[in-house]
């Protein structure tokens, strides 16, 4: 377990120092006091009697329920949270593998005892745990300076959190294979970022399906189901924080088997390679 | 008990590109076994495949055939590692990191208990000179000093088995003594030590068993002593020879450089046959009042016999 936590802290040390990671705590730590401050609420009875946004009350805030305003405000910071929080995570981690496979940097931690599974996915699990850390400052901050000021205690938007650190997870997997297979930070973002964008027309499978031939329609359906659906678990993360119930985990399902085999790839490219 | 270090026919072939693969062979069928605790310095020059062998030996890179152990250990099962410190060529140390934080982190992946690593980290600190600088950033090290925090790094663990690939590389003068002082006690505490080096007098100075590797083999292997030790030739130090000594004994003797000799004795290069000969010439020499400091085997320096060895013969 030692070395597992020594490169666990390591990595989490060494994302920390990069500026775009500054910079998302920076901005979380903004609006956490913006919540705090900015955002102040009139609450009778368990009703919004009044709200003002830096001293300005908004026009639309006759008619709005209390519970209407928490979820839209947890379900905006979530959806931030997940599309920006997630494209910027990558964009800062994606360095990191190919660092640790640098010359006189690899040759050190290789030469440690430890097998070469469990340093690469230490290394990983380094990753999770700071963007883990992260995503549970900002929206568990977030959940909790609403739920303290409002009364109103969204159990289900605690969930939409794992969304966002799992599917951080599931898109740092082609990092981390294209990181392993061709040491290209810039190849490794592309074919990432990539994924994200074909997910947006993955999204709307059932209708570009009906206008496809018997081919076409085949090997989109193929592509749906074995590339990661980053698009439609957008989905799933605004329902939970509006409290409303999952109509279907399958996109998140078949994602997180897509991480799972690319991880086990990049393991095993990982483990079977010369450095 | 098992050798530190014990290789049997390794290869290495590298092999590059999809459409148009090449392949290089890093090691062709090297054997090697070392006892433990010895200093073994591994000389080569560029391209030999000494770097090849260290990776094979640590894990790093995977033999294409052979078999390699680490103290009985398998190089293949990370366990092999557990009694083995490193110090790579070109380290790349987190730069965020103090020194103290760096040796407590790799200390940790070393599998070193918490409070080993308590008293190990300012011991070893202390031992490289670097003591006042336990809580610097390692990104403001100069590269002698980063030279000596990598290699308490590589301390970390006790180790038993210690590779340094190039320790003294870049290293001031006053440094490099620092580090050789560190190894000689290393080597007293009985440590086994693999030097990887290019500079064949430190090498010289620390190592009691070189290999020297040409295209990807080992080529010569031995105590320093014998390696450089030039065959039934001596220098014979002794008083002035007398003018009646037969023409016969003069030839066999050759004036060498007298400035080096002690007051009023003279150096000879002697060249004899067989061990009778060169005591049939002492018996000579002393039958005719002639009087002997001392006699040794001619050694060329290290440098000498590593071109010998490494160089093309002339066409």
């Amino acid at each position: 377990m030692q070395p597992t936590l020594g490169l666990i802290y390591l990595t989490f040390r060494e994302l920390w120092a990069k500026k775009v990671v500054l910079g998302l705590f920076l901005i979380s730590s903004l609006l956490l006091v913006m919540v705090a401050f900015a955002l102040n609420l009139d609450v009778v009875d368990g009703s919004l009697a009044g709200l003002r946004l830096f001293g300005q009350t908004p026009d639309t805030v006759e008619g709005l329920s209390l519970e209407r305003l928490v979820f839209g405000v947890e379900a905006a910071v979530a959806g931030a949270a997940y599309w920006l929080g997630i494209l910027l995570a990558l964009f800062a981690t994606a360095p990191l593998i190919v660092s640790m496979l640098e010359r006189g940097h690899i040759d050190l931690l290789l030469s440690k005892p430890m097998s070469r599974p469990t340093l690469f996915l230490s290394h990983v699990a380094g990753v999770w745990a700071a963007v883990a850390v992260l995503t549970i400052y900002l929206l568990g901050g977030v959940w909790t300076i609403m739920s303290i000021k409002t009364g109103v205690w969204n159990g289900s938007f605690l969930i939409s959190i794992g969304l966002v650190v799992v599917m951080f997870g599931v898109m740092y997997s082609t990092v981390a294979l294209m990181g392993v297979w061709t040491e290209s930070t810039a190849l490794a973002l592309i074919v990432s970022y990539g994924l994200i964008f074909a997910s947006l027309v993955l999204a709307g499978h059932e209708a570009i399906v009906e206008e496809l031939g018997l081919v076409g329609s085949t090997a989109f359906s193929v592509l749906y189901h074995i590339l990661p659906n980053f698009a439609e678990v957008t989905t799933m993360v605004a329902n939970l924080s509006r409290a409303e119930p999952v109509t279907s985990w399958y996109p998140l399902t078949s994602s997180i088997l897509f991480g799972l085999v690319a991880y086990a790839l990049a393991t095993w490219q990982f483990t079977r390679r010369d450095f | 008990m098992p050798h530190a270090i014990s290789v049997d026919g390794l290869e290495k072939t590298y092999r590059s590109g999809l459409f148009r693969p090449t392949t290089v062979k890093a090691l062709q069928g090297v054997d090697l076994a070392l006892e433990p605790g010895r200093v073994f310095g591994l000389l080569g020059p560029n391209g030999a495949g000494k770097t090849t062998l260290v990776k094979v030996l640590l894990g790093i890179v995977k033999a294409s055939a052979g078999t390699a152990q680490l103290f009985g250990t398998p190089v293949t099962d990370h366990q092999a590692r557990q009694r083995v410190g490193y110090l790579p060529e070109k380290h790349t140390f987190p730069e965020l990191l103090t020194a103290r934080q760096m040796l407590d982190v790799y200390g940790q992946m070393g599998r070193v208990p918490a409070e080993h690593r308590a008293t190990r980290i300012p011991d070893l600190l202390d031992r490289v000179g670097l003591s006042a600088q336990a809580e610097r950033k390692i990104g403001t090290f100069s590269k002698g000093m980063l030279q000596r925090v990598g290699l308490a790094q590589a301390l970390m663990n006790s180790p038993d088995l210690l590779f340094l690939d190039e320790p003294t590389d870049g290293v001031d003068p006053v440094g490099r003594r620092a580090i050789r002082d560190l190894l000689v006690w290393l080597r007293d505490e009985g440590t086994t030590i693999f030097i990887n080096s290019h500079l064949l007098s430190e090498v010289e100075k620390v190592c009691g068993e070189v290999a020297i590797m040409n295209e990807g083999e080992l080529v010569k292997q031995g105590a320093i002593s014998e390696l450089t030790a030039v065959e039934r030739e001596y220098r014979l130090v002794c008083t002035p020879l007398p003018d009646d000594l037969s023409e016969s004994v003069h030839q066999r003797l050759t004036p060498l450089n007298n400035e080096t000799a002690p007051d009023g004795l003279q150096n000879w290069r002697v060249a004899s046959d067989t061990r009778a000969d060169l005591n049939a010439l002492i018996d000579t020499l002393r039958a005719h009042d002639v009087e002997i400091e001392a006699i040794d085997p001619v050694r060329r320096s290290l440098e000498d016999y590593f071109i010998d060895v490494v160089s093309p013969p002339a066409a």
